[in-house]
């Protein structure tokens, strides 16, 4: 960090002001990233996060790493069978294996779930920066482009996006869904930006920053975007499982994930309904999506508290 | 306000919240129930105006307010009932119908010839837009009362004035007698005559002649046993109570709730926790818990529906029978149905709902029964496409059983299959008609009136109206359209049958499943039964003692 | 302040039109046969479709379309849905009982996710943040879908607490379930957004201050802390109200309610253009006037913040 911040941290009140680690000498200074990385790599939860994070992508990748089971082979004559050889968490109401199932629809669950998440978050973070920012006519235009993608009905776009989207017959739907959460889904976090920009705007440090000369490019990603970022962050790895989820209620309502496409949503809007006949094929996924989120939260968490300078 | 703390500003928000919830607390007097009187779950009807009704819900509210010309006996054979009687000619054209004296709408008004005459010629009128016009086209004069757009949708021009604007077919004898005149003999029309469009309408219901009142939708007035109380609250209900001394068959109830639901799961809890007495459609999901939870107050009974699916016959890889019958044999039926449905329908082997008289049994014989081994054979014997497509609607819950055939095709016939969604059926069947590679495609039929020709002419004749897949036999079109034209509905039935068993050697559809009233009520009711059109019996339910 | 105020109702105005235009952009691309929708399996004719075209002008142009709304907007006429009835009507009917549904929904996830956010916000790490962080797990992978259902038959039908179905002039009571069931479609992001505004807070200096100066727990907490943490919060509760108006689709249509979610989604599945974009006119209404409200709280809650 440079000496700067050093020197506003002393009188700076307001939250996130930055200040070496272990009062390092200035000599050598370390950077921000580095710091954090040496703090991760204490950090308990960061390597359990870690190992799940890995455990599900490998999942995606390479689902047969875990099961030789064909997801798509099932016998009615299974019907809501019991666990089995090779299907430890038994079989739903078509006699599929819901384990194969399960570990199937990793791939799809995530792809939907990372890539809504990312593209709802670069919009909402670049939204929600500028808007914040710089205010203005600037932020007055775009907080009433957010009010107006506020107003369009999920379903309504997601049908006329699966309408558009689909390229034959081999579309699966995910990239109508995708779009259909990543491009709707981003206002939340464009608003928790814009509001976060704007309390850390008039804090003491910015205007320090800002009279010792600093751009305002600079001003904007060293030292607003840094102390704003917190709640943005939050709010981003609980979309990527409610992404997941919505899956499940764009299945419910017709335009989810088509033809023989497998994913944790699906599953459990399928299962759903006979949820007191049996419980297996809603909870197994269920659960799967909730370690997922779980993963992600502690992930976001350890690098969040790696880079708060304020615990230090 | 910066002195404020947050937790003053929530209280105060609690506050408001809690006023606005409060004031609007008030319950109408509408919602008291009259003593006597019960409720049966429908979905939202589409209209209750008779001749704009062509769903379960509108049709089930207008049997309580209307009273039919003729009515169905088990075996769906027509008597009549507001009509005194009905006859016709040698060649089935000229239809003679004769009304009961005495009867009046419930606002007083004597019941005439006027009033059904009337209120064809409005449904028919095409201007009018009502949906259910299809029903009036057999009647002489009907393209008269119709227009088309002369530039098609996108041109300038509007669509011009009918050239009529009543029915030639329609000519009153006197105040209780008149006559219908079809364009074509028709040996069935006296059933026909039992559907929802033909029921009549009162003066009181016209604004000016051929004009209607524009709310008389909201509260409409029937000649028969109830009369709505208050209008139909939209999304919620529709009360009716019982007419004073009606001079028809008197219903044992005092009143009928129409109680409408979104969600049919939801209104099987509501019957469940006694909060409603009748579901008349019980989902497949809550079937697990149904018997054990109703008891022998869960029932089954015959329904018209008809589902199957359809082969694109213009596509090159259905054209050929042998596929078509194979793919048939690769199906278990019987599993599908009681896995799936858990026995909530029956296994079609046939193309005539077996409700009808003159339907017969396992029509489609061989090619219906399920055979893996040899259905096999005959498909690749017939060099069947590798990869088989199953078209369907998505907002349908179609999902659970197309799913289950396409895992039968897969172990039956060794090919892949898939099952591809459209959201909605128009966009299926535009699909369809511009003959796109859909793959097979689910459909379903249930009847309009009770007579094979019903699920035959419209599904399957070169120009029946709902022939999607481009079906072409002429031998089974000239055998349909002299069944029509029979005298008796006996020889009708004979040709109809020969026309069937063309359909079960060429196999243009599909047959999969015919389908069954399964309903439940509560204690507080005894004597439920449901007919073919899936209505509820109102003269018969009664309150258990 | 003032002038700021009346800057955001002009721009209301445009953005109004812009929304709707762009729903019924959406209708329109989506429209491809509205009359069929209304008269199910069987095929209409050329007849029956002339005379719905003249009622609802569905043949025109897309540009002629949105005249016709706005036209009939300005001389207070909202139109007439597909199902014929006046869509006036029908806002009137559904409005009131969705505000009441989407507000004490909103009030109980805020006031559940602010006490439980702040208090495993000030013990991060403890029993109590632990807890409410398998709980917020739990509710987040349990969609809405399965949850609303099995709550009804629970608490509705077996437990016999609620009751089953809601009707359009329900109470408070009658509103707790579907209130709740909806709120936990947002009551995990409020929940840890407050814990981790809150942690966040309690490291800043002016805590420490605060309580060098010798003020209680409880006051530090409750008035530094909660005040400096609230500004997310406030934000993401004002998207929520709205989110959850437009959102309860599958919320009411277990409950059988008849409100917005319901409305939205007949139209949009009838291809009730009308129908949905006087739905969503209201809806934007709303969305702007909360978003109004939302920014000058910011100023209320954070004294350096100010609106010229």
């Amino acid at each position: 960090m440079s000496d700067l911040n050093a020197v506003t941290a002393a009188e700076a009140p307001g939250p996130a002001a930055n200040r070496p680690r272990h009062g390092g000498s200035p000599a050598k200074p370390r950077s921000l990233a580095g710091d954090a990385w040496l703090d991760l790599r204490a950090s308990k939860i960061f390597w359990v996060a870690a190992v799940l994070v890995v455990v599900i992508l490998l999942m995606a990748l390479w689902p047969s790493l875990f099961t030789s089971a064909d997801p798509r082979a099932c016998d009615l004559a299974d019907k809501n069978a019991g666990a089995a050889d090779g299907a430890p968490f038994g079989f739903d109401f078509q006699g599929c294996n819901v384990y194969a199932r399960t570990v199937y629809g990793a791939r799809d669950s995530l792809i939907v779930g990372l890539s809504a998440t990312v593209i709802a978050g670069v919009i909402g973070l670049l939204v929600g920066l500028a808007a914040g920012y710089f205010g203005g006519w600037l932020d007055a235009l775009l907080s009433r482009f957010v009010d107006v993608v506020l107003g369009v009905p999920f379903l309504l776009a997601a049908i006329v996006l699966a309408n558009r989207l689909s390229n034959g017959q081999q579309d699966n739907g995910v990239l109508a869904v995708t779009l259909t959460l990543g491009l709707l889904g981003w206002t939340t976090s464009a608003r928790v930006m814009r509001s976060a920009v704007i309390a850390a705007k008039g804090q003491d440090y910015v205007a320090a920053a800002r009279m010792l000369g600093a751009s305002p490019a600079r001003q904007m990603f060293r030292h607003v975007l840094p102390n704003s970022i917190g709640p943005f962050l939050v709010v981003l790895t609980l979309l990527l499982g409610i992404n997941i989820a919505s899956e499940s209620t764009l299945s419910y309502l017709g335009v989810g994930l088509k033809g023989d496409a497998i994913s944790w949503g699906t599953a459990i809007a399928e299962a759903g309904p006979y949820v007191r006949t049996v419980a297996g094929p809603v909870v197994w996924p269920s659960v799967f999506l909730a370690v997922t989120v779980l993963a992600f939260i502690m992930l976001g968490d350890a690098i969040r508290d790696a880079f708060d300078p304020k615990l230090r | 306000m910066p002195g404020k703390s947050p937790w003053k500003m929530a209280a105060a928000a609690a506050a408001i919240v809690l006023l606005a919830s409060g004031c609007s607390g008030s319950s109408s007097d509408d919602a008291e129930a009259l003593p006597n009187s019960i409720s049966i779950g429908i979905v939202e009807p589409t209209s209750l105006i008779p001749s704009n009704v062509v769903e379960t819900g509108g049709s089930q509210v207008l049997s309580s307010l209307f009273y039919p010309l003729v009515r169905f006996t088990d075996k769906s054979v027509p008597y009549a009932v507001a009509a005194q009687s009905i006859t016709h000619d040698a060649s089935n054209r000229v239809w003679t119908i004769r009304l009961k004296p005495g009867f009046t709408f419930s606002n007083g008004e004597p019941v005439t010839s006027d009033n059904y005459i009337n209120a064809w010629n409005y449904g028919a009128y095409g201007p009018n837009g009502q949906l259910a016009s299809y029903f009036f086209s057999r009647i002489q004069g009907f393209a008269d009362l119709q227009s088309e757009d002369p530039d098609g949708k996108d041109g300038p021009l509007e669509a011009p004035e009918p050239k009529a604007k009543t029915l030639s077919g329609l000519r009153k004898i006197n105040n209780t007698t008149f006559t219908v005149t079809l364009s074509a003999g028709f040996a069935g029309w006296e059933t026909v005559m039992g559907y929802t469009a033909f029921y009549p309408l009162p003066k009181a219901a016209f604004e000016s002649e051929g004009v209607l009142k524009k709310d008389f939708g909201e509260a409409p007035i029937g000649n028969g046993p109830f009369k709505i109380k208050g209008k139909w609250q939209h999304d919620q209900q529709v009360q009716v109570e019982k007419v004073a001394d009606f001079k028809g068959t008197v219903p044992k109830v005092n009143g009928i709730t129409w109680k409408i639901y979104q969600d049919l799961t939801t209104q099987y809890n509501d019957l469940v926790a006694g909060n409603l007495d009748v579901e008349t459609q019980i989902p497949v999901e809550s079937l697990p818990q149904a018997s054990s939870d109703l008891g022998d107050r869960l029932l089954k009974s015959p329904s018209s529906s008809f589902d199957f699916v359809g082969f694109p016959l213009y596509d090159d890889k259905y054209k050929s029978p042998q596929v078509r019958r194979a793919i048939s044999m690769a199906i278990n039926r019987q599993e599908m149905t009681e896995q799936i449905f858990l026995g909530s329908v029956s296994p079609a082997t046939a193309f005539v709902s077996p409700v009808l008289q003159g339907a017969r049994k396992d029509t489609c014989k061989q090619n219906c029964e399920y055979n893996p081994v040899k259905a096999r054979q005959m498909y690749n014997a017939a060099g069947g496409p590798r990869e088989i497509k199953i078209t369907y609607n998505a907002d349908g819950g179609h999902k659970p059983w197309i799913d289950a055939m396409c895992n039968q095709i897969k172990s039956s016939l060794g090919v892949n299959c898939v099952g591809a969604t459209v959201p909605k059926l128009t966009d299926l069947l535009a699909k369809v008609r511009a003959h796109e590679d859909v793959g097979m495609y689910r459909l379903a039929w249930s009847m309009d009136y009770p007579l094979m020709e019903n699920y035959l002419g419209p599904l399957y004749t070169s120009d029946g109206s709902s022939n999607y897949g481009g079906y072409k036999n002429t031998t089974f079109d000239s055998l349909v359209r002299q069944g029509s034209e029979a005298a008796t509905v006996q020889q009708a039935t004979k040709l109809w049958q020969n026309a069937e068993d063309i359909l079960a050697q060429d196999m243009p559809v599909l047959p999969l499943r015919f389908g069954q009233n399964v309903y439940g009520h509560s204690e507080r009711v005894i004597d439920v039964s449901m007919d073919l059109f899936a209505i509820v019996d109102i003269y018969k339910i009664d309150i258990a003692s | 302040m003032f002038r700021y105020i009346v800057r955001r109702l002009l721009q209301m105005v445009l953005t109004f039109f812009g929304a709707t235009f762009l729903v019924y952009a959406l209708m329109f691309a989506n429209q491809d046969d509205p009359y069929q929708a209304l008269a199910g399996e069987r095929p209409l004719s050329e007849s029956q479709r002339a005379a719905l075209d003249a009622k609802f002008h569905f043949d025109d142009p897309f540009l002629v379309q949105y005249w016709h709304y706005v036209k009939g907007l300005l001389t207070g006429d909202l139109g007439m849905s597909l199902t014929q009835r006046p869509i006036s009507a029908m806002l009137a009917d559904a409005w009131p009982i969705t505000i009441k549904l989407a507000l004490l929904s909103v009030l109980i996830a805020a006031v559940i996710a602010i006490s439980a956010g702040v208090l495993s916000g000030v013990r991060r790490g403890g029993v109590f943040d632990n807890v409410t962080l398998v709980v917020t797990l739990i509710v987040l992978a349990l969609p809405i879908v399965v949850l609303a259902p099995l709550a009804q038959v629970i608490f509705g039908v077996q437990l016999g607490w609620f009751p089953v179905t809601v009707t359009r002039d329900a109470g408070l009571w009658d509103l707790l379930l579907p209130a709740l069931v909806l709120g936990t479609l947002v009551i995990a992001t409020e929940l840890r957004v407050t814990r981790s505004s809150v942690a966040e807070n309690m490291r800043a200096d002016y805590v420490r201050t605060a309580r060098a100066k010798g003020l209680t727990g409880k006051r530090v907490i409750g008035v530094h802390v909660l005040r400096n943490s609230l500004i997310p919060v406030i934000t993401l509760i004002g998207v929520d109200i709205g989110a959850l108006m437009s959102g309860a689709i599958v919320t009411e249509g277990v409950f059988n309610i008849p409100g917005v979610g319901y409305n939205l989604f007949r139209g949009i599945r009838t291809e009730d253009g009308p129908l949905v974009v006087g739905f969503v006119s209201v809806l934007v209404i709303v969305f702007l006037v909360i978003n109004l409200i939302v920014d000058l709280l910011y100023a209320a809650l954070d004294p350096r913040i100010r609106y010229e």
